[in-house]
């Protein structure tokens, strides 16, 4: 037994390894000094006020939340549509489809960065700007919901349906009333994975964005390249609580391991 | 009518995959075929401007240039360093885990991948208030009246973070070979008098392989690629390929060179993951 309390310690050091960082920016934020010392200075909200105030912070914020709700409006749609279709209509063409709706988690995001400016450039639009960086969170954000309806059609009782049209209910009542519902629960979590991979995303946003169209992330970077103090980490900390609800909610609904299989 | 309402039976799926299709292939697969298409290309003196001929240039110039075999060994030398400690770090820690059940291994799964769904930047940003000159290290290590240690904007602080970034995804990856029948295994083999070594280095090494392989190239694909952590952690004194490749296309405006410098980064990296394919498909024949 000595082996396993061995191993237990050994795990415990690699897990307090994973979140000491998240736990630090939370701690930095309610810091009350310049930096976080050993032992901290004192509770303060000063930098949540700081964050507030500062408008560079605070547009770019409300600018990721309009650029994540849009892409993942989009995302879901397209996602659940191409999840119905591999789950219940491809029959040879199932595994290469697959293969290309979880892609884009696959190449590396500042591949298709770069591709996706030169091609807008050479469409000769606005190659930088919100319109730019909508179409690139879309494509990034279509494998989560793919692979979370995806899940859930895969345990989908269809005589249910049948039933439904068999009582007189149209296709599309069907849909409404009985598909939906029922998938649903999977959509949801798609599209909350969607939403918070958006509001991360860096190396798209990093060749798309344009004047006046900075998504948070961004102007973190650029600001902790010059500076880093607690500011970010008030920033981060409300990531940090976003992210947490997404968890909560993900993981109850069809488990976080499944939308980070499209990964292996 | 009857007829008509067949064929539409037949064809009304497709307005389902219609859409998603087209947007893959537009915003996705066009754009990469035509990075690909003007890597080919001759550029034009001023910004951003390319054009026939057709020409390999662009790949004798990078391929020509030792600066860019150095920054290829780093980030190859980074990406490996990373792959390996992920999975010293990811072994123990999923061994640990696939022997849990009920609500303590659902606990402990939230702790091992909500990390992936914090922005990179700001797990970047924890480790550099840490690892900074004047951060949370240091300040303990001044408590402790021991010498102030230099640990990021060098190569070490992107390893910590690389590792840090992409363990859950070694994690994962080793989670589905761990656990199975392999404790039944195990059992067996230590019933028959193996110890707890040799248990080890017979049973649970060989049969997880699989998982060490696909947890380690796929930590390795996504380390090479990281842009995010070499720039924060690193400053300006670690360059890696993805920051060069963003370089030429955002500052230099110079596509056709960035776009040839993409391939050779892209081609460079399969050609690795082949070779390190056969190896391992080796080891793991001599096994089974």
């Amino acid at each position: 037994m000595r082996g396993a309390r061995a191993l237990a310690f050994l795990a415990g050091v690699v897990y307090a390894f994973l979140l000491l960082p998240i736990v630090v920016v939370v701690l930095a934020a309610l810091n009350a000094g310049d930096y976080l010392t050993f032992p901290p200075q004192g509770f303060s909200l000063r930098w949540f006020v700081h964050f507030a105030q500062d408008e560079a912070f605070t547009h770019a914020f409300v600018f990721s939340l309009e650029l994540a709700a849009l892409a993942t409006a989009f995302a879901t749609v397209l996602g659940t549509l191409a999840a119905l279709y591999v789950a219940r209509h491809a029959r040879r063409a199932a595994d290469a489809l697959r293969v290309l709706f979880v892609a884009p988690l696959q190449f590396p995001a500042i591949l298709t960065g770069v591709a996706l400016l030169i091609f807008f450039y050479a469409l000769h639009t606005k190659a930088q700007g919100t319109l730019s960086l909508v179409v690139g969170h879309t494509i990034i954000c279509i494998p989560y919901v793919f692979l979370a309806v995806s899940v859930v059609l895969a345990g989908f009782d269809r005589s249910l349906e049948e039933a439904a049209r068999g009582l007189g209910a149209s296709p599309f009542a069907t849909f409404r009333r009985v598909t939906l519902p029922i998938i649903g629960a999977g959509v949801a979590s798609g599209a909350a994975f969607a939403f918070i991979n958006s509001f991360g995303e860096f190396p798209v946003s990093l060749m798309l964005a344009g004047v006046g169209a900075t998504p948070l992330p961004i102007e973190l970077f650029d600001y902790l390249r010059f500076d880093f103090d607690p500011t970010a980490a008030a920033v981060g900390t409300v990531n940090i609580a976003m992210a947490t609800v997404v968890v909560l909610v993900t993981e109850r609904i069809v488990g976080l391991e499944v939308l980070y299989r499209g990964r292996r | 009518m009857r007829e008509a309402r067949a064929r539409w039976a037949r064809w009304a799926p497709f307005a389902l995959l219609l859409p998603p299709l087209l947007v893959l292939a537009l915003f996705f697969a066009a754009p990469y075929a035509n990075m690909i298409y003007i890597s080919f290309l001759t550029p034009a003196t001023g910004g951003g401007a390319y054009g026939p001929p057709l020409t390999l240039g662009n790949y004798r110039d990078t391929l020509g240039d030792p600066f860019n075999w150095r920054i290829l060994a780093r980030t190859i030398g980074y990406a490996a360093l990373t792959a390996f400690a992920a999975l010293v770090l990811g072994y123990p820690l999923a061994y640990h885990l696939v022997r849990q059940t009920g609500a303590r291994r659902a606990v402990l799964m939230v702790f091992v991948l909500a990390p992936l769904l914090v922005d990179v930047v700001i797990r970047s940003y924890g480790w550099m208030v840490l690892l900074a000159d004047t951060g949370l290290v240091n300040s303990l290590l001044a408590q402790l009246g021991l010498p102030r240690q230099h640990l990021m904007y060098n190569g070490f602080g992107v390893v910590v973070g690389l590792v840090h970034v992409y363990l859950p995804f070694m994690v994962l990856s080793l989670l589905g070979s761990l656990g199975g029948r392999l404790p039944e295994l195990e059992l067996a083999a230590r019933g028959l008098g193996a110890d707890g070594l040799r248990t080890f280095l017979r049973v649970t090494w060989p049969l997880s392989l699989p998982g060490v392989f696909s947890g380690t190239v796929l930590v390795f694909v996504l380390a090479a690629s990281s842009y995010v952590i070499p720039s924060l952690l690193g400053g300006n004194q670690v360059l890696t390929m993805p920051m060069l490749v963003a370089q030429r296309v955002l500052e230099l405006f110079d596509w056709p060179s960035g776009a040839s410098l993409a391939a050779f980064m892209s081609a460079f990296t399969l050609l690795l993951l082949w070779g390190y394919v056969k190896l391992m498909g080796r080891a793991m024949r001599g096994i089974g």
